[in-house]
């Protein structure tokens, strides 16, 4: 099956490893030029440099997604440089965690506003494009509880209400809008590997809660979130798909 | 078999093996260290020599170790604060001794052996109280708390008269940072002398203003020096304690070996090379950040910087908190300065706290040791300190002394009962282990003479 992403343009944030790597290099394996931004400018240049092996147009970044005078300016540069923008992969996440308040106020600002705002920079290249893409990166910890009641659960919840009611509204531009609930995903230099040392109890328990016994790897995820940003799945806006490995117990109708 | 060494590629054994490389710690600089000595103490040449293992196995060298360290050196006793008044005591276990430490109407303390000299009976048990003299219980001989005697009932039936002697039999002891030490030894040296230099390097921590939290005794099934060895060491955190990955720098160590005392500073707060860069600040890591009042949540610079960060807002607002850190250097303020007092007491100093372990010889089998913690911590000026815990003693595996520490206890039986095979002729020490080596050259001082080796050894 031909995806149609072969000369797409594509800006996807935090992508220097992860998720957000794994969906860049796929994109740019399947033929689009990408932008990538990363608060790291060592991380952003090795990665345009590696990505760049693809063969295509890479654009790169050391952006603070939080700031958003300097994360517009970098989105609006970054789609003039790759010639417009098919597709939008807002991925950046503050994280889990418990410390304080200031949680709440962080993944409100980096996982919700940053979402947000990159919507609203792009839209006008998204709309131009004619194949217009969104695919917005929540969590499965949005839908079933999570250990703990930590605001990156409930912001990340605010994030799947957002993508449909997003996708209703620019439906008639032709810009589609879904969301992708990955569950637990290991990788190098991700949460899950500092976890499995940091709190041994808490990875068995995961690892137990996998019908088929492994984490999910980023690649898997990148399969997915790629499908739904291409043209190929014209049909498909206002979904959240779960791409968990099983890990989620509910029944989803 | 495989036993030919020439079977194996040693070259590609070292090159599958190699050490993370790494850049360098930030550390304070010698002269902005205001009273501990921050300066790398020049490392001594100890040789490459297998450490063999009968010293940990062998009733003839644990008999050794009675006779010529036991007996001669100063030993962790207890804490000055258990004994304020005239007449609390400590009554303290070495190997088969047993001592009380009694604080004197004059403010002083002395110590004795805990043996009646009638027909040697123990006075008291172990443990801390007080009394206003010490009768056995046996015939009801009674001694004031100088050890004289007080009272002999019926000494008219003695034909001979009491003992000629003044009353129980006295050894050295004496106070330092905070601490009551005693020595079997009737001749040895000045306490100053023997602990030189670790007042200087510890004093400025103020340990008298530290109150104890935990006082905890585990039986474990290994010699004592396994434990001693177990912790003067970094290298076994890749091994055993993965966690501590994301919460230290194992490798970037800095060890320091004086005349009998020795030393290494971990820097804390810091993730080490090991693993790679965390997506956000490692939950142990923020445990740090939070004791020196910075939100993890509201703090956004790199992850190699929190370090840094939590030593300048500790001096910026301990003092604010009520916790004087001004003899301390900043390195002090987050790292783990470790310390050995020759022979038997560990020390991780911290400015906020101190979690000290005491190691102590079973009296009979080299294969089983006491091992006890005390934990400390810094009660900020104007606040009430903890009431003191109860002292506790269990077996290894009936209770949990804390995640770290069980793993560390999990370990120590197997390594005993594998250095008893005959499979086993020492321990293969590397670079990162310097300390080891280093106390077991003490070691040998005391046995078999200073600068003199084992037997045999060559």
């Amino acid at each position: 099956m031909d995806l149609g992403l072969r000369g797409k343009k594509a800006i996807v944030t935090g992508a220097t490893k992860g998720i957000g790597r794994a969906i860049v290099d796929l994109l740019a394996a399947e033929g689009c030029d990408v932008a990538l931004c990363a608060r790291s400018e060592d991380e952003v240049e090795a990665a345009v440099r590696e990505v760049k092996a693809a063969g295509v147009e890479v654009v790169g970044g050391a952006v603070n997604v939080r700031n958003a005078d300097e994360y517009k300016a970098w989105l609006e540069k970054a789609a003039e440089e790759l010639g417009g923008c098919d597709i939008f992969v807002p991925n950046v996440s503050a994280g889990g965690g418990m410390d304080s308040e200031k949680n709440w106020w962080k993944n409100f600002e980096i996982d919700v506003l940053h979402t947000v705002r990159g919507c609203e920079t792009l839209m006008p290249q998204l709309e131009k494009s004619g194949h217009g893409s969104i695919v917005i990166i929540s969590s499965t910890n949005a839908l079933e509880t999570f250990y703990v009641p930590m605001a990156y659960n409930a912001m990340k919840a605010a994030l799947i209400t957002y993508a449909k009611q997003l996708s209703q509204f620019v439906g008639k531009r032709n810009v589609r809008v879904n969301s992708v609930c990955p569950g637990p995903i290991y990788f190098e230099g991700g949460a899950w590997e500092m976890i499995k040392s940091t709190n041994a109890k808490m990875y068995e328990a995961t690892l137990r809660a996998m019908p088929n016994g492994r984490f999910g790897g980023p690649d898997e995820v990148a399969r997915v979130v790629a499908f739904l940003a291409s043209p190929a799945a014209s049909i498909v806006s206002g979904a959240n798909v779960v791409a968990d490995n099983g890990f989620t117990k509910r029944v989803q109708y | 078999m495989a036993t030919d060494p020439e079977d194996l590629d040693r070259e590609a054994l070292l090159e599958r093996s190699r050490a993370p490389a790494f850049k360098p710690v930030k550390r304070v600089a010698p002269e902005q260290s205001p009273e501990t000595p921050a300066e790398k103490a020049p490392d001594p040449d100890l040789g490459h020599d297998l450490i063999r293992k009968e010293r940990y196995t062998s009733p003839e060298f644990m008999r050794l170790e009675w006779d010529r360290i036991w007996t001669k050196v100063w030993l962790l006793g207890g804490l000055e604060s258990d004994i304020p008044e005239p007449g609390d005591y400590i009554c303290t276990e070495i190997g088969k001794e047993s001592v009380l430490i009694v604080r004197q109407k004059d403010g002083g303390v002395r110590a004795f052996y805990n043996v009646c000299l009638h027909r040697g009976n123990r006075l008291r048990p172990a443990g801390i109280s007080s009394a206003d003299s010490f009768k056995c219980q046996y015939h009801h001989w009674e001694y004031d708390l100088d050890g004289s005697f007080l009272r002999i009932p019926d000494l008219d039936t003695f034909p001979q008269g009491a003992p000629p002697c003044r009353g129980l039999s006295e050894i050295p002891c004496d106070t330092w940072g905070s601490f009551v030490w005693f020595s079997l030894n009737p001749g040895v040296e000045p306490l100053r002398e023997f602990l030189d230099p670790m007042p200087q390097h510890l004093d400025p921590y103020n340990f008298h203003r530290m109150a104890l939290t935990r006082d905890v005794t585990v039986e474990w099934d290994c010699n004592w020096k396994t434990s001693v060895d177990a912790f003067n060491e970094s290298y076994h955190v890749q091994g055993i304690h993965p966690q501590l990955l994301y919460y230290l720098h194992d490798l970037d160590i800095q060890i320091d070996c004086y005349e009998r005392h020795n030393r290494y500073l971990i820097p804390f707060g810091t993730v080490s090379p090991r693993v790679r860069k965390p997506p956000t600040i490692p939950d142990p890591i923020k445990v740090i950040m939070k004791g020196a009042g910075i939100d993890p949540a509201d703090y956004d610079e790199p992850l190699a910087q929190i370090r840094r960060d939590v030593q300048k807002h500790k001096r910026r607002h301990g003092a604010g908190q009520g916790k004087d850190y001004s003899r301390l250097n900043d390195d002090q303020l987050t790292d783990d300065y470790h310390y050995l007092i020759f022979p038997n007491v560990t020390l991780n100093v911290h400015a906020d706290d101190l979690m000290l372990f005491r190691q102590r010889p079973h009296p009979t089998d080299p294969n089983r040791m006491l091992y006890d913690v005390w934990t400390f911590e810094l009660v900020p000026d104007g606040e009430e300190p903890p009431r003191r815990p109860r002292h506790q003693t269990f077996r290894h595996g009936d209770k949990s002394i804390g995640l770290v520490l069980d793993q560390d206890a999990q370990n120590l039986p197997g390594v005993q009962a594998g250095m008893n095979s005959d499979a086993f002729k020492g321990l293969w020490i590397g670079s990162q282990e310097l300390r080891i080596r280093h106390f077991h050259k003490v070691i040998d001082d005391y046995v078999y003479g200073p600068g003199k080796k084992p037997p045999g050894a060559t």
